[in-house]
């Protein structure tokens, strides 16, 4: 049940960083390769602030989703203003600089060794509730002027600034929303697993959200958080199968990604509309029935 | 009141001088045409025009606005519409989607009145929704509004675009080749809807195109590129007897 509950509370975290990467990668676009280092920097901030100062965990929590915004800002700023493919590379960058820097700030993070002796927070229900308020989150953003401006961004960027939107911006508000969110993912990684280190925040975490919302779709939010939840439990459910697991992880993404390559989901979201109708009509069935 | 006026822009690339000081002026509820063989720089004036590039020199203005200067979703906020050549739409979004996107600009809520789904936000959305409706409606698509751009005919689609240029509410709307591509029915649609946008919308439109049929039935002037070149200015009637338009576009007998 343990083991159960931790796939549970890891994919939730997953989730979030997820819908958190949906946002910049999915939506509007530009892939972030760097995207891990704001899980890091909220994990390292919230940890260093409840082991060193004793900092409470809503208080420590706070502070590193507010330290996330300020970091995404500082690389946001410049960085959206490149290309897209040097927004890739400038991320990239970004992300292994704040694993070096962790790694050699010794006296503050404990370097390779890892920072240990978080307080264990993170209980399965604040990690399912939080990655529900993420999803819900960011399904308002995708729903509103932001989501269509970034869409419309994406889809092509020459047309939107001759319709006014003011690209700059709307990446700018893309970014940082996207660092808050997965900022806060890593705050409940490190009061759950009590112990964080610098090598599980390089690019390689980067890369496999990116995968992930590639193999959802990223047009819908749907697809994300579903094989956010699907590609982090798979590992763990094929567990029996060994050093196996890895490639039969490999060849569904290539199989998805080979034979459809919109996503699973292409366009598809599951909304409340949907559910309704299932529900009007699973009720007339029963009406039948009787 | 001119509502456009350029004076003088000159754009080159490289070696190339795409525009050599070209002027002009548009008033109110106006349509002018600018023709010209391919490569005479008739896109790239409206590319200085709306902002895609720097001018060399010249100045451009907007009523009283200097937009010389200006951003180019800065100018699209001011007043200075347009579409391509090559259709440019949002492929991601609905019809619908994608004339709200050119009102998005506007809307005034903020990304907290968005994630707590405020009062604010949902009248601001039910604001742009209905003015996104009314824009298809103009152009006759209301019924695909669900529907994805890709979906649509040649024609559909560029009617799309006029109405996504035409939501944020231009003081001039710039036509790049709309007949491209058209059958000669949707030619005369398209005509036909150039001429209701003029008279009830209350902004003046300038038209790249091929087809002189649109030009000559639409146009109070025209301005007539050559090489980069304005080589003629005037009424349709004077135009079409131009010795020097006719040169350019048939070539001079030896």
């Amino acid at each position: 049940m343990d083991f159960i509950l931790s796939i549970m509370v890891f994919t939730s975290i997953t989730v979030i960083a997820v819908t958190g990467i949906f946002v910049i990668s999915g939506l509007t676009g530009l892939f972030s390769l760097g995207q891990a280092a704001f899980m890091a920097i909220g994990a390292y901030v919230a940890g260093v602030l409840a082991v060193n100062y004793h900092l409470s965990f809503p208080v420590a929590g706070f502070v590193a989703v507010l330290v996330g915004l300020l970091a995404g800002a500082i690389v946001g700023l410049p960085a959206i203003r490149l290309r897209r493919d040097y927004i890739a590379l400038a991320t990239f960058g970004f992300g292994e600089a704040i694993a070096a820097l962790l790694n050699q700030s010794v006296s503050i993070t404990g370097g390779a060794m890892g920072l240990s002796g978080i307080p264990k927070k993170t209980g399965i229900e604040l990690a399912v509730i939080s990655a529900l308020i993420c999803i819900f989150i960011v399904r308002n953003f995708k729903y509103s002027k932001f989501g269509r401006q970034c869409i419309a961004l994406r889809e092509d960027e020459l047309a939107a600034k001759s319709m006014g939107i003011n690209v700059t911006r709307v990446k700018m508000v893309a970014f940082l929303l996207s660092a808050a969110i997965t900022a806060y993912a890593g705050v409940l990684y490190a009061f759950y697993t009590t112990y964080v280190e610098p090598a599980m925040f390089v690019w390689t975490k980067s890369a496999e959200w990116i995968i992930i919302i590639y193999f959802g779709g990223i047009n819908s939010l749907t697809g994300a958080v579903f094989a956010g939840i699907l590609l982090t439990s798979l590992p763990e459910v094929l567990r029996f199968a060994a050093e196996w697991r890895v490639v039969i992880y490999c060849i569904v993404v290539i199989f998805i990604l080979n034979f459809r390559p919109s996503g699973v989901f292409g366009e598809y979201e599951l909304s409340f509309n949907w559910f309704r109708k299932w529900w009007k009509h699973l009720k007339e069935k029963k009406g039948v029935m009787r | 009141m001119n509502v456009l006026e350029v004076r003088g822009i000159s754009k080159s690339f490289g070696g190339v001088k795409a525009v050599t000081d070209f002027s002009m002026t548009m008033k109110e509820n106006d349509i002018i045409g600018v023709i010209g063989p391919n490569g005479a720089g008739k896109t790239t004036i409206f590319n200085v025009i709306s902002g895609v590039y720097k001018q060399d020199s010249g100045q451009i203005f907007l009523g009283e606005n200097d937009i010389t200067n200006k951003e180019q979703h800065e100018r699209a906020r001011l007043g200075v519409a347009r579409t391509f050549q090559n259709i440019r739409l949002f492929k991601g979004l609905s019809l619908l989607e994608n004339v709200s996107a050119a009102l998005d600009p506007t809307a005034r809520y903020n990304i907290f009145h968005n994630i707590l789904l405020s009062r604010k936000m949902r009248m601001e959305e039910k604001r742009i929704k209905e003015e996104s409706e009314r824009f298809l409606e103009l152009v006759g698509l209301l019924k695909y509004q669900a529907e994805k751009p890709e979906n649509l005919s040649y024609g559909y689609q560029r009617k799309l675009e006029i109405a996504r240029a035409l939501a944020i509410k231009p003081k001039v709307l710039l036509l790049d080749e709309p007949a491209a591509g058209l059958n000669p029915k949707e030619v005369v649609d398209l005509i036909n809807l150039i001429r209701k946008i003029s008279q009830d919308l209350d902004l003046s439109i300038l038209i790249i195109e091929h087809r002189m049929e649109v030009i000559m039935e639409l146009c109070r002037f025209i301005y007539v590129q050559n090489f980069g070149k304005t080589i003629a200015y005037g009424t349709p009637k004077e135009i079409q007897e131009n010795e020097e338009v006719i040169k350019a576009y048939l070539g001079e007998e030896d």
